[in-house]
């Protein structure tokens, strides 16, 4: 038995789905599911949930890198199957909830993962930093801009305290997204940590013909900046594309559709930061992340620079907004230049809007702070 | 009245094999019978998939169809599907 | 013992916050092809510059999705990373395993591929990362055959769709999400497997307005749980918050002192419509006029719920900035009942009115969201089939430039200019 290369075609089976979930439910999640009342996170990482039955689960929260290894999840599955009748899940924050049925059995599964050095931080709840949701970076990614993984770990240790705390005035999410693409979709988040390019693509005339089927290029730019054109190769015309640099704005949706215009660069591309947005509709509206830092230099291994930023204006939120307050709540109550004074962040024409759309974000009042910018 | 299953599957084969470029998306196939709904068009360009008449090309975000003979891969492997 | 130095990603084994540099040395010890990720990472680290090429076509035959190629453009130097392919593997809903079943799976990635995963991709798939071509066909036919499992989604398909964890652990889930997410799941597998559409569409389903999966900022079609009826209030448990007997907010503030719990400052008078007042120590709430933000209900959950009627809103056309800009969904359907007793049968009828016109209108590489934008909400609502309402809106335009239809005009749009001439001299 087992896959014939002779014969792919036998015995194949397709469009099976996902397992159903039910068989993966914890039996006190089976049978209070739909019937549950109130939960309550009775300290950082570890929440209970009540059930019109009388039953408890209670959970406890770990943090866990986003690249994992088999070896660590057999390591998580020792634990479950220790503490938790063999189950667990994840969260779509890359946490792991291991869930017991009733209180005396956490103190034992929070002494296990205790005794497992680092691999298992507790937290994650309420009042604090949780889990940054992130993409590949220079571990798998084509056309990234900076790392993701590395730069994750280095805010993680920085903020560590505010994983395993809830001292904040509300949740902060942050999230990386390692180019412009952002398949992390990180246009929501608190903090937004995104990878930027700031090079034109190269155009690579020698390939171009092997690899790439112009129109697909041409028309994968927004801004009509990728045009039809000649180049001798070996002594021979051939029809290749060249880009107008001034209108470019360094998104690699040509890059994407044609691998022989490639745009990453050592000292073009870095990190730009970006704040306040939310997804949860609690109180006001869900909100873009808005840019308040253009770039910062690639520093590996720990860019300090990009966790210096992040710090910084996770402390003066910290220091300044009410309870219940999100970051971009904050910002908008206090005005966005109060934003940046606070937060001694320097103001630059890279957060004025110019793209579509942009008017949008322009200023058409005379409700205005004087802050230190109005000289 | 719009074609037969046959005659646009034809008409796919022949639009794969004709057209300047090598990839098309598959709503350059919509055209093969504008009678028809896309959705059976795509079910269509597919089954020709399961038959090793065309194959898939992707970017990874964007998926397109071509004829397995035209198709270049940068690495030289052989496409599976 | 480590093939190469890698003394920047070894700064990366220190601090309080778990290593994947540490976790990449341990599946090094059993596979050693993952010394070489370290390897061809630590040259990215010197060089500040990806070291993947771009794609390649690789998937299971039949399947246009759920495989990315990725090559590595110096594989000498590492080739245990020269094909270094991702599989999706779409993830039961809610993300719950029996460790039976993720042992096995993990087993399975030991046999087939590098042993290092994500558990989760940002769509909801596990990703397993790190596989060669022609291992890729003995996977697929080991997952399907030995557990019963499926690849998620790629390119221009519908992508793995994803769920909160909702009723099976939540108290406010207005629907069943993982049933929803499950059901659709199966009934959409060819669209998940093959290229259906002129971009990628995703769908998203979250339990109540909170939206845990972001569905409302991600997905293309995202079903958010929302109630009809009145907040169900329990008075004895407001008077027990207003006593300081139950932390706020679930406790989620324990960490710092706040003071004592003020339920006018911290629920009556953050309420965005201010729809909420004490009467005595009655906490009294009109909900005709309550937009269901849930603020009241995170700080006392023991004292509020949802009300009864529940179901979902349905948001259409969200998506990541690439290229137009980011846009979150636009409400388009206030509330419908999403059940499986009816097999989830008006929400597909819905999806399928977006699918029909999306795939004729849609242009190649634009996401439905653009589409929108670029033929008009107005345009959507009547293909739609719906009555336009003033919750399509956060306000009515503020330009009169209305595309006024002929039949809408008495007389039409032809006239006799030599008739109008005959009154008005030139």
């Amino acid at each position: 038995m087992g896959y014939d290369p002779e014969n792919p075609m036998a015995d194949r089976i397709t469009d099976v789905g996902p397992p159903h979930y039910s068989k993966f439910h914890p039996p006190v999640i089976a049978k209070n599911k739909g019937k549950w009342l109130w939960h309550e996170i009775t300290q950082p990482g570890v929440l209970v949930h009540k059930a019109e039955s009388g039953d408890e689960c209670w959970t406890v929260r770990v943090g866990a890198a986003r690249l994992i290894s088999i070896e660590l999840i057999r390591e998580m599955c020792d634990v479950a199957d220790a503490h938790c009748d063999g189950y667990l899940r994840f969260t779509t924050r890359n946490n792991v909830e291991f869930m017991v049925d009733s209180k005396d059995k956490v103190q034992p599964l929070l002494d296990d993962l205790a005794s497992r050095g680092n691999k298992f931080p507790v937290g994650g709840t309420g009042a604090g930093v949780t889990n940054i949701v992130h993409t590949q970076g220079w571990v798998h990614c084509h056309t990234p801009a900076t790392d993701a993984s590395g730069v994750v770990k280095a805010v993680m240790d920085e903020l560590f305290d505010y994983f395993v705390t809830m001292s904040l005035p509300a949740q902060v999410r942050i999230a990386l997204a390692c180019c412009l693409n952002m398949c992390g979709a990180v246009h929501a988040s608190d903090i937004a940590i995104l990878g930027v390019h700031r090079k034109p693509p190269m155009i690579d005339h020698s390939r171009i013909t092997g690899v790439c089927e112009l129109p697909l290029a041409i028309s994968a730019c927004p801004l009509g900046a990728v045009k039809p054109a000649k180049a001798e190769v070996n002594g021979e015309e051939i029809k290749t594309v060249k880009v107008n640099n001034d209108r470019c704005m360094f998104c690699g949706n040509c890059y994407t559709m044609c691998p022989a215009m490639p745009l990453a660069d050592p000292d073009g591309d870095g990190i730009a930061i970006l704040v306040g947005g939310k997804v949860s509709n609690s109180r006001s509206a869900p909100k873009f992340s808005k840019l308040v830092i253009p770039f910062l230099p690639n520093t590996p291994p720990r860019w300090p620079e990009t966790v210096e930023a992040v710090k910084n204006i996770l402390e003066v939120y910290a220091g300044d907004a009410k309870k219940y307050e999100r970051i971009g709540e904050w910002a908008e109550r206090i005005g966005w230049e109060k934003f940046f004074e606070k937060c001694n962040i320097p103001f630059t024409i890279k957060s004025v809007d110019d793209y579509r759309l942009a008017y949008d974000t322009w200023r058409t009042t005379t409700q205005f702070k004087y802050t230190s910018h109005i000289k | 009245m719009g074609m037969s299953d046959d005659e646009i599957k034809a008409a796919i084969i022949e639009k794969a094999k004709k057209s300047p470029k090598p990839q098309l998306y598959i709503k350059d196939f919509y055209k093969c019978d504008p009678d028809t709904k896309p959705r059976k068009i795509k079910n269509l360009a597919n089954a020709l998939v399961r038959e090793g008449e065309l194959m898939f090309w992707s970017s990874g975000s964007t998926t397109m169809y071509a004829r397995p003979d035209r198709i270049k891969n940068e690495e030289g492997d052989e496409g599976i599907n | 013992m480590a093939k190469h130095d890698t003394p920047m990603l070894d700064e990366l084994e220190k601090g309080p916050w778990p290593s994947f540099v540490s976790d990449i040395k341990r599946q090094a010890e059993k596979n050693p092809d993952c010394w070489d990720i370290l390897g061809q990472l630590e040259l990215s680290y010197r060089d500040k510059i990806t070291h993947w090429k771009h794609g390649g076509i690789v998937g299971v035959f039949g399947y246009g999705g759920g495989i990315v190629g990725r090559y590595s453009d110096v594989p000498k130097q590492f080739p245990g990373v020269e094909h270094f392919h991702t599989v999706r593997v779409n993830q039961p809903a809610s993300k719950y395993y029996s460790t039976e079943n993720l042992r096995a799976l993990m087993d399975l990635w030991e046999k087939h591929g590098s042993g290092m995963t994500n558990m989760h991709g940002s769509t909801g798939d596990i990703v397993l990362l790190g596989c060669r071509t022609e291992a890729l066909e003995p996977f697929f036919w080991d997952l399907t055959h030995e557990l019963g499992q499926d690849l998620g989604g790629s390119g221009s398909n519908l992508r793995t769709p994803a769920n909160c964890l909702g009723q099976s652990r939540c108290e406010w889930s207005c629907f069943d999400t993982e049933e929803a997410c499950h059901h659709l799941t199966m009934h959409y597998q060819d669209e998940i497997h093959r290229p259906a559409f002129p971009y990628k569409f995703k769908f998203k389903f979250s339990g109540c307005p909170n939206d845990c999966v972001a569905a409302l900022a991600r997905s293309d079609f995202a079903v958010i749980g929302n109630w009809k009826d009145d907040i169900r209030i329990d008075q004895a448990a407001v008077k027990e918050y207003v006593a300081g007997n139950i932390p706020s907010n679930g406790g989620a503030h324990s960490g710092r002192d706040w003071g004592a719990f003020d339920i006018k400052k911290e629920v009556l008078d953050l309420c965005p419509t201010e729809c909420m007042w004490m009467e005595g120590d009655e906490l009294k709430i009109d909900n005709s006029e309550c937009t269901r933000c849930m603020h009241c209900i995170n700080v006392m959950p023991r004292a509020l719920r949802p009300g009864k009627v529940q179901g979902a809103s349905i948001n259409i056309g969200a998506k990541a900035p690439i290229l137009d800009g980011a846009q979150f969904a636009t409400l388009i359907i206030p509330f419908i009942e999403v059940t499986a007793e009816n097999e989830f049968e008006n929400v597909i009828e819905v999806i399928e009115n977006i699918w029909d016109w999306w795939m004729e209108v849609g242009k190649n590489r634009e996401r439905v969201g653009e589409t929108m934008q670029r033929v008009g909400l107005p345009t959507f609502i009547k293909v739609m089939g719906l009555d336009p309402i003033p919750q399509h809106v956060r306000e009515p335009r503020s330009n009169p430039y209305v595309f006024w239809q002929e039949e809408e005009v008495p007389g039409g749009f032809d006239r006799d200019v030599e008739e109008f001439r005959k009154r008005h001299a030139a």
